[in-house]
């Protein structure tokens, strides 16, 4: 009985962080260098 | 008339229809107004807005039912799932149809309908909005900046209209549609985080997997690319409040939004990526697509049969035309 609400507890700190990381990761990072331009001239032959 | 671009002469005495008139629709029939070869534009829809816009543009509109004043074109802007009934209308009556419609039903039912407008010699153009739309012929345009396309990813921030924001609301809970190597891919709605860099001010965000139709519309046009994938930007509370009613009416003309189109390909035996984009208020920048493809409709310059704005229309005089209107794409140069 105590190794099963041992591993309930797991499993839902588990769940928590997991739920944790979902909500507040980030998808990637932007770039350092670069940057926009009309689309014109060249771009539009 | 000829507008000094290729278009083949049309008769100035055009009617045009546009059926919903919201954020989208309102937009797309100013637009079609003042074309040359738009007589008259007759307003459908329901609520007080379809006659607000009549005494906006005068002479030049009537409300009134399309389909018995006779359009030649018809623009649907109303909520999605109500495109289809209409746009089969259209078929059987052989009027050209423009629906802005970004809900998948709406857009696999309109690609359906390709043998029956083919046959009555009508056109169906689906999508044709800000994204998709804008974003398909963008797509297009990057395509032919490389010898061979590998994968178009696309991602969208923004909405138009209320009835624009509930779709967009109702696509982060749905299951999204992808192609990958050769078939479709479902996967769970606000899943697949990635981060997208859109046009200033706009900047960087997260996007995530919904239940977009930009890869069944862009599929035909580009058949020998391995994945398409569409995403859409969301906050934690969109993300967490996805799967119950909007909790928060939406904005009645929508704010600023933006789309970022990307083409992973090879040009002389090299890996490269293409980056392109746009910001404006979706809905605005949506009525000058839709606006847009009605007039080529009307030209002749879009071949009969049902499609997305990439496999109907020649990008590069597109892009040029909605540049007049205001409706401008930049590219993004550097590392993305």
């Amino acid at each position: 009985m105590t190794l099963l609400r041992r591993a309930i507890a797991a499993l839902g700190v588990a769940a928590l962080i997991a739920a944790g990381l979902r909500i507040r990761g980030t998808g990637g990072t932007p770039p350092q260098t670069g940057g926009w331009r009309e689309l014109r001239g060249p771009d539009l032959r | 008339m000829s507008d000094g671009t290729g278009a083949p002469p049309t008769p100035p005495s055009s009617v045009a229809g546009v059926l919903g008139i919201g954020a989208t629709g309102a937009r797309a029939a100013r637009q079609l107004a003042s074309a040359d070869e738009v007589g008259r534009v007759v307003l459908g829809g329901p609520g007080e807005r379809p006659e607000a816009l009549r005494q906006s543009l005068g002479s030049a509109a009537e409300l009134g039912d399309p389909f018995a004043a006779g359009a030649r074109v018809l623009v649907l802007a109303g909520p999605a799932g109500t495109h289809l009934e209409p746009a089969r209308r259209c078929v059987e009556r052989g009027i050209d149809v423009v629906s802005t419609s970004d809900a998948v039903d709406d857009v696999r039912g309109l690609l359906a309908l390709d043998g029956a407008a083919r046959a009555a010699g009508v056109r169906v153009v689906a999508g044709a909005g800000f994204s998709p739309g804008l974003s398909c012929v963008l797509a297009r345009h990057l395509a032919g900046w490389v010898d061979e396309v590998d994968e178009v990813h696309l991602a969208r921030f923004g909405t138009g209209g209320p009835a624009c924001a509930r779709q967009h609301h109702r696509a982060l809970a749905a299951r999204s549609l992808d192609w990958r190597d050769g078939g479709w891919v479902r996967r769970r709605g606000g899943s697949g985080r990635e981060l997208a860099v859109f046009p200033d001010p706009v900047g960087s965000l997260d996007c995530y997997r919904a239940a977009l139709p930009d890869a069944l519309l862009l599929q035909p046009a580009l058949p020998g690319v391995a994945r398409i994938a569409a995403r859409q930007a969301a906050n934690r509370r969109q993300r967490l409040l996805a799967v119950l009613p909007m909790l928060r009416r939406p904005h009645p003309e929508g704010r600023i939004g933006a789309i970022r189109v990307e083409v992973r390909g090879r040009r002389g035996g090299e890996s490269v990526s293409e980056v392109a984009g746009a910001i404006d208020r979706p809905a605005v920048a949506a009525g000058a697509v839709a606006g847009l493809a009605a007039r080529w409709c009307l030209d002749g310059r879009i071949a009969p049969g049902a499609s997305g704005l990439a496999g109907c229309v020649e990008p590069v005089p597109f892009l040029h035309q909605l540049a007049d209107y205001g409706v401008r794409a930049a590219v993004f140069e550097g590392v993305s």
